[in-house]
């Protein structure tokens, strides 16, 4: 075997790349397999607290109910979907009034949510809920 | 431009420069390494409640999920009500993640407001409802 000395470097120093190569390769199999692309929508839900809702129970509040048929009403008198963001719109007039989703345990979640939906259309700032059965 | 004949460059061992190569590879690697988000998904199917006035949510979040027959679902596997706060505070201790809540259109409230309180109770900064957007 013949070893080059240092001072006939006629041609340059080459490290061999390709088991890095293979190394990158692999960790890169190993992203492109792993990555998922979750584009998640929703709303936000926070109510203040959990346990204090029902010590502030305002006589000003707006509560929309929701029975077991599904069906929304405001103090007592049935109104449908596309009128909910009206009627808010309208106690809104003096703005901070918090507005309660009084939903029946077994009322389905969509319709909660298309009442949440059409609240926040309306333009109300403190939504919260409650369940009842 | 001196051009060697076919016969005389069989000494030189042919290579192709591999560093553009790399450039790319790396590129692509650090561009999955930064997208990678490893969110345990329920993997379910869940049809979701249409809303209008919703918004784009943290991609690294905490999915539970709930069945149209009222089943709630966390990584493929199903915890029951009870076993909700329970993973919820354990998966909360290694680091703050928001929770979504992916409950079906046709699921009832009653089981979505149970999830909701055990998930606040177990110290969720912030919890939102997944919904489709038309």
């Amino acid at each position: 075997m013949s070893r080059r000395t240092i001072v006939g470097d006629e041609d340059a120093p080459e490290i061999n790349l390709s088991s890095m190569i293979d190394c990158i390769f692999i960790l890169l199999i190993f992203f492109i397999v792993t990555t998922v692309f979750v584009e998640e929508q929703g709303l936000a839900v926070n109510k203040p607290d959990s346990a204090a809702t029902s010590v502030s129970e305002k006589e000003e509040n707006l509560v929309l109910e929701i029975d077991q048929q599904n069906k929304v009403l405001v103090d007592g008198a049935e109104v449908s979907l596309a009128d909910v963001p009206a009627r808010v719109k309208a106690t809104m007039s003096e703005p901070d009034i918090p507005v309660v989703i009084r939903a029946h345990e077994k009322s389905t979640h969509g319709m909660f949510v298309s009442v949440w939906d059409a609240a926040k259309k309306g333009g109300a700032q403190t939504l919260s809920f409650s369940t009842v059965n | 431009m001196a051009r060697r004949s076919l016969s005389e460059e069989s000494e030189i061992s042919a290579e192709i420069n591999l560093s553009p190569m790399i450039d790319c590879i790396f590129i692509l690697l650090i561009f999955f390494i930064v997208t990678t988000v490893f969110t345990e998904e329920p993997g379910i199917d869940v049809v979701k409640p249409d809303a209008t006035m919703d918004m784009n949510l943290e991609k690294n979040s905490i999915i539970i999920a709930i069945s149209a027959d009222n089943h709630v679902v966390y990584g493929g596997k199903e915890l029951g009500i009870a076993g909700v706060g329970a993973r919820v505070r354990q998966l909360l201790n290694k680091n703050e993640l928001p929770v979504i809540i992916q409950a079906d259109a046709r699921a009832e409230h009653g089981v979505f407001s149970d999830v909701w309180s055990e998930v606040k109770n177990a110290g969720a900064k912030k919890i939102s409802i997944s919904t489709r957007n038309e």
